[in-house]
């Protein structure tokens, strides 16, 4: 990993997290995390159509009724600073055939969003975790479940 | 299709198309899994796998372009980012020996 001055762990900013969104369709779910990561500054206006072509190669489908849109490689130049945002679609969004429910739109350009994604994994292999973060009704619920558990400090680091 | 024997691999390298997203999370799954051995566990865009990589994981739609980027390296593909079968099988012969193929 190259930059390593990124990997503080990062702080979900709660002005990222909806709670109560509505998508028609996958792009529209897509549009609106892009919105949302360029609200808080971490993207320029470009990064979502990059989202919409990296969603178009492979879906990011995680499972659990989760997925993760992120744009591509050549787009990092559109991300001012690493940042994830968590939009819920309690109404669930047609992914591909998958029933979406929580959109974590990710920017990242260095790997400050690793330790966050490293407990997203977490939870998605637990299903009651799963189901909390799927049926978060606060933000600070949200925040809680994505922020990193002090014990696992440096699990990551060891790269 | 390469072979690989466990005890010969070191590092594992997990790559997606913008070693953004999918491939960090199943980066960070592999390494708690194989916590305790000696393997390491790395995320890369699949254009840049590293020359050193003894096995990469990458979704099947991304196969044929991490096959070009490094050609006889064993490769494990996947359909499903978090508890796809062909990685626990991945770790289940690394933990308890044996051969990889892909």
């Amino acid at each position: 990993m190259a930059d390593r001055a990124g990997t503080a762990p990062l702080p979900l900013d709660p002005r990222a997290v909806r709670l109560d969104a509505v998508a028609a369709d996958v792009e529209d779910a897509i549009r609106q995390c892009g919105r949302t990561l360029a609200a808080v500054g971490a993207v320029d206006g470009s990064y979502t159509e990059a989202m919409l072509e990296r969603e178009r190669s492979i879906s990011t489908y995680v499972g659990e009724g989760v997925a993760i849109p992120h744009g591509t490689l050549v787009s990092k130049d559109a991300v001012r600073h690493d940042a994830v945002c968590v939009l819920r679609f309690p109404g669930g969004v047609d992914w591909h055939g998958e029933r979406v429910t929580v959109c974590v739109g990710i920017a990242a350009r260095g790997d400050g969003h690793v330790r966050l994604l490293s407990e997203l994994a977490r939870i998605l292999l637990d299903p009651d975790r799963a189901a909390a973060l799927r049926d978060a009704t606060e933000v600070a619920a949200v925040v809680a479940l994505l922020t990193p558990d002090p014990d696992s400090e440096g699990e990551d680091a060891s790269e | 299709m390469s072979t690989i024997e466990s005890k010969d691999v070191h590092k594992i390298v997990v790559a997606c198309d913008a070693g953004m997203g999918s491939s960090v999370m199943l980066a960070s799954q592999l390494r708690r899994q194989l916590k305790g051995s000696s393997v390491a566990v790395e995320h890369t865009p699949v254009n840049s796998i590293p020359t050193d990589a003894d096995v990469i994981l990458c979704h099947v739609g991304l196969a044929a372009r991490a096959r070009a980027t490094a050609p006889g390296v064993v490769l494990v593909p996947f359909q499903v980012f978090i508890g796809d079968p062909a990685v626990t099988r991945l770790v289940t012969t690394i933990k308890n020996g044996g051969t990889i193929n892909g």
